[in-house]
């Protein structure tokens, strides 16, 4: 904002100019700034020197420093600092040694001191035109020079892409919210194998029986690289996580990636079906209820919907087994990928909980929406209610709803094993229980990461959705 | 309607605003359904015939709706007629009360608060204490068609109805002195009464004979303590009391089950007995080992109230403390805090668990704390969303101003009035901690198998779904009523303590 302002001369240069000073103002993007053009950082601090000694600059610092304490304003801060502190002291009626005083009056006498020679300073500087120069001008002055302009482009590129990032707002947050997905990734790795790492069980001789030979599970221990220390085994995790090579799994000795991989699609497929049928059945209810508030319609859906976060999955599951397999030989037990029927009934079991929390949302948020005051403006105005209702209050009750469903999702798929249990559907939630009475760590590991990962992708879907479809979201992101 | 001299909009409004009216409608509507399930259940059709003990049951509850839903279309009368509910049609409540006796509690609660005029929050906690020991009392009287029961059986039964004889004492008593704006001295006597008789777990007691001696202390200073404000909001709606009072009378008898149930009957085989059918001597009927349904499950509530409220409680402690932290403090310990805390919010809660149990081991110990640690986020972020809130606040820089430390503004100043909503949020996830130990048990995860746990007797259960459905779905209504009775209370606490409504 201030660079836009300033910037004189030059277009592109000015604008570039301008985004540099401002990064400088963030202490994060200025470390990484300074790093990633490190060789360019280098020829600007150069540059920045000698054009600081050439004007002056550190000659009127001295100058004027020198002067304010030749006049004794040191000596007067320092006697005012200890008088306040005395007389903060009697009032609170503390007790602190002479010497403690005289050390916290030198400390704020040395700081206000500073804070007038900066004062003083800067009043000079702006009477004394062109003396003036800070990191980012010489920058600018730099960037004005074709010739600096390619150089820096070529031994500078990683400096130049971090500021075409930053200067877009959008990208910059979809940049940002990316790392953040990425730091929390690499700390759920770390904290999953910190986990089973520090476990007291020991699967080889859960795998071996009570039998083995101690050269055995030896033997057992190196083949798996589990003698290995702690933050070999943790690289080793870590690599082999992005690689998606997690190695053999300890029973079966199957890849555990192929596993999971052949696993996976099963489980985010009924989730999402799921997810789906319980977005469009719960949206109308919710928004059904919140325009008859406290009406018998609304006491029974909202009755409904506690009903439904209430119910466990593997009780209700149990219960539509008997009813509609064993009484009524409607739908089948057990899932079977071929026959779609067969998922009728754990798609519901996994959706209710959803629905019910989503139905819950819709009211509440409609309901506040409803009570705005930009909705009173618009029936005012005259608009059909029906207009009002789907135009304006809807689409700004979306907001919080959309959130649930992330955190929702999340849930759901972490949960989905209960219900694959149930169902003795071979999904991902039933391969990692299956897989805990050893523990085999690396199919524990990879079955848990990998959840974890399809969610922290959902949630940054879901932020990135959200930043578009709210306009206050928005210009708040452009504003910082 | 019937009285052309007032609007639609009027009778709307005397009927929305009277409590009677909206409490006469959702006991006779549950009641009506309820006597419809029994009656659905009690009807046999590979024989065509009925059983008779579910059928009377049935009729019980079909008489008392009908006299509540003609009670109800008198307090309707009365309200359009006269905006008050008469005399007469409030004595009729003594009437419903005897449906008491058909165990049809929530036309008893209801006949509670039509039979008198001014209900205090005195009134209401004395009737839920008296009504809650009245039913534990009559739960464990179900032992009594055992062929034996336990050993403190007798001193059991004993002391709850020497607690619910002083309870009814004490109802009566606050029911004609307790809305005197200072109490008489004798009071004192009545709520330590009631202290000691809340012993049995029966909290409702206790918090009266708090508000009790809150109100004598205060000797008609104030215009009335903060609990008594809470439980007058809490009052008005049903469903929230009914929640508090199963969970209550949950808790009662989980206390009480020491002196008046016999563990040997939940956990000892007994072959001659195995799966047994709903019968007097054993209500819910009897395993694949011969061992008595009823029992584990009123052991099993012992289980899961433990469990479920201690892995609230850790979780809200930890998370609590480190969002308060991170709220007051702000900037880098801000950022450190919730970046580490956004790790463990990455992982499913149940995930999370089953990751923990498998490093650790199956346990009853080990399934508290991997529930808590999967918690600690959700609760981190409230209480660092309202702290943030109330640090803004004039009083907590007037006690800055002072000199107070940091630790004293944070814990004296800016916690306590940023709880209210944790209290809200712990409420309604206890139903979930309740939800995802006897899932986890249910997968093998949770509590030893020999444990009768909830979720340990559905999947004991859940083998004999084809031939003894039973065995699965008492466990899990059991479960299912727990989980909506703290979802309701939660609800219902979010109203009460809501700011907004201020």
């Amino acid at each position: 904002m201030i660079g836009h302002a300033t910037a004189t001369g030059n277009g592109f240069a000015d604008r570039l100019a301008a985004i540099y000073r401002k990064m400088l103002l963030h202490p994060s993007y200025r470390l990484l700034l300074l790093l990633a053009g490190a060789p360019v950082t280098v020829i600007v601090y150069v540059a920045h020197q000698l054009l600081k000694s050439k004007s002056g600059y550190t000659r009127i610092v001295e100058e004027t420093r020198n002067k304010l304490l030749k006049s004794g304003y040191m000596d007067e801060l320092f006697m005012e600092a200890k008088d306040q502190l005395q007389r903060k002291h009697r009032f609170f009626e503390q007790t602190v040694s002479t010497e403690q005083t005289a050390r916290e009056a030198k400390q704020i006498a040395a700081r206000k001191f500073e804070e007038t020679v900066q004062a003083q300073l800067k009043e000079r500087l702006s009477s004394e035109s062109g003396l003036k120069v800070t990191f980012g001008e010489t920058y600018h002055s730099l960037a004005m020079n074709p010739f600096f302009m390619v150089l820096s482009v070529i031994i500078g590129l990683p400096m130049y892409l971090l500021m075409a990032i930053y200067a877009n707002p959008y990208v910059k947050y979809i940049v940002e919210r990316l790392f953040m997905a990425i730091f929390v990734i690499f700390g759920v790795a770390f904290l999953v194998f910190t986990i089973l790492y520090i476990s007291p069980m020991n699967p080889a001789a859960n795998l071996l029986g009570e039998t083995a030979t101690a050269e055995q599970i030896a033997t057992f221990n190196h083949l798996y690289g589990l003698d290995q220390p702690y933050l070999v085994q943790l690289w080793n995790t870590i690599k082999g996580i992005l690689t998606f090579d997690l190695g053999k799994s300890f029973a079966g000795n199957e890849n555990v990636t192929t596993a999971i991989a052949n696993k996976f699609p099963v489980t985010l497929t009924l989730t999402f079906i799921s997810t789906l049928i319980a977005v469009l059945i719960a949206l109308p209810i919710g928004i059904l209820s919140a325009t008859r508030p406290n009406s018998f319609l609304d006491y029974t859906f909202m009755f409904i919907a506690l009903l439904g976060l209430s119910i466990p999955n593997f009780w209700q599951g149990l219960i539509f087994i008997l009813n509609f397999s064993i009484k009524l030989p409607w739908l089948p037990a057990t899932y079977n990928p071929d026959n779609w029927l067969s998922a009728i009934m754990p798609i519901v079991v996994l959706g209710t909980g959803l629905t019910a929390a989503v139905a819950r949302m819709t009211r509440s948020s409609t309901l506040e929406v409803i009570h705005e005051d930009y909705i009173t403006t618009a029936k005012a105005k005259g608009l059909a209610r029906r207009h009002v209702l789907w135009k304006h209050a809807v689409g700004n009750a979306l907001i919080p709803i959309i959130t649930v469903i992330g955190l929702q999702f999340g849930g759901m798929l972490g949960g989905a094993a209960v219900t694959e249990k149930v169902f003795n559907i071979s999904g991902i939630g039933s391969y990692i229980v299956d897989k805990q009475f050893i523990p085999d760590i690396p199919s524990i590991m990879g079955g848990v990461v990998y959840t974890a990962i399809t969610i922290s992708i959902v949630n940054v879907i879901v932020d990135l959705l959200y930043a578009f479809f709210d306009p206050r979201i928005r210009s708040k992101m452009k504003q910082y | 309607m019937t009285n052309p001299s007032i609007t639609k909009q009027e009778v709307q409004f005397r009927l929305k605003s009277s409590q009677e009216y909206g409490q006469a409608s959702f006991s006779g509507i549950v009641s009506l359904a309820l006597a419809i399930v029994l009656l659905l259940n009690s009807y046999v059709p590979s024989t065509g015939a009925f059983k008779p003990a579910v059928l009377i049951a049935s009729l019980a509850y079909f008489v008392f709706t009908l006299l509540q839903f003609g009670v109800w279309a008198l307090i309707r009368r009365d309200l359009i007629r006269s905006g008050a509910i008469k005399r007469s049609t409030r004595s009729l409540g003594y009437v419903l009360l005897l449906s008491l006796l058909s165990a049809n509690i929530f036309i008893a609660t209801s006949a509670f608060q039509l039979v008198k005029v001014k209900k205090s929050a005195a009134y209401t906690l004395a009737a839920y204490a008296w009504l809650t020991t009245v039913l534990v009392f009559a739960v464990s009287a179900l032992n009594l068609f055992k062929p034996y029961v336990a050993n403190g059986f007798l001193t059991g039964m004993f002391l709850l109805i020497v607690a619910a004889v002083l309870q009814l004492a004490a109802l009566l008593l606050i029911a004609r002195h307790a809305d005197k704006a200072v109490l008489p001295r004798w009071m004192w006597a009545v709520a330590a009464v009631l202290l000691l008789t809340s012993v049995s777990g029966n909290l409702f007691a206790l918090f009266l004979g708090l508000l009790l001696i809150s109100k004598l202390r205060d000797k008609g200073h104030t215009s009335g303590s903060k609990l008594g404000e809470v439980v007058e909001r809490l009052s008005r709606s049903s469903t929230s009391m009914l929640g508090l009072l199963f969970i209550l009378f949950l808790l009662t008898l989980s206390i009480t089950s020491y002196l008046t149930f016999d563990y040997g009957m939940a956990i000892a085989n007994n072959y001659s007995l195995i799966l047994q059918s709903p019968n007097l001597a054993y209500p819910l009927g009897t395993d694949n080992f011969g061992r008595d349904l009823f029992s584990r499950i009123v052991f099993g509530a012992r289980i899961s109230l433990v469990v479920g409220l201690m892995s609230t409680f850790i979780p809200v402690v930890i998370g609590g403390v480190l969002g308060a932290i991170s709220g007051y403090y702000g900037r880098h310990t801000d950022n450190v805090i919730m970046r580490a805390l956004d790790i463990l919010y990455a992982i499913p809660g149940i995930l999370l668990a089953i990751a923990i149990i498998a490093a650790f081991g199956a346990s009853t110990v080990n399934l508290i704390l991997a529930l808590s640690i999967g918690a600690i986020p959700t609760y981190a972020r409230t209480m660092r969303a309202n702290v943030m809130l109330v640090s803004t606040l004039e009083y907590v820089q007037a006690a800055r101003a002072f000199g107070a430390s940091d630790s004293a503004i944070l814990f004296k100043h800016i916690v306590p009035n940023s709880i209210a909503p944790m209290i809200v949020k712990s409420t309604l996830t206890i139903g979930t901690a309740v939800i995802s130990t006897s899932s986890l048990s249910y997968l093998g995860l949770g509590v030893e198998p020999h444990i009768p746990e909830w979720g340990n007797i559905l999947k004991l259960g859940s083998a004999y779904l084809e031939t003894h459905a039973y065995t699965a779905i008492y466990p899990g209504l059991a479960i299912i009523a727990l989980v909506l009775s703290f979802n309701f209370l939660g609800d219902g606490l979010r109203d009460a303590l809501d700011p907004k409504l201020d």
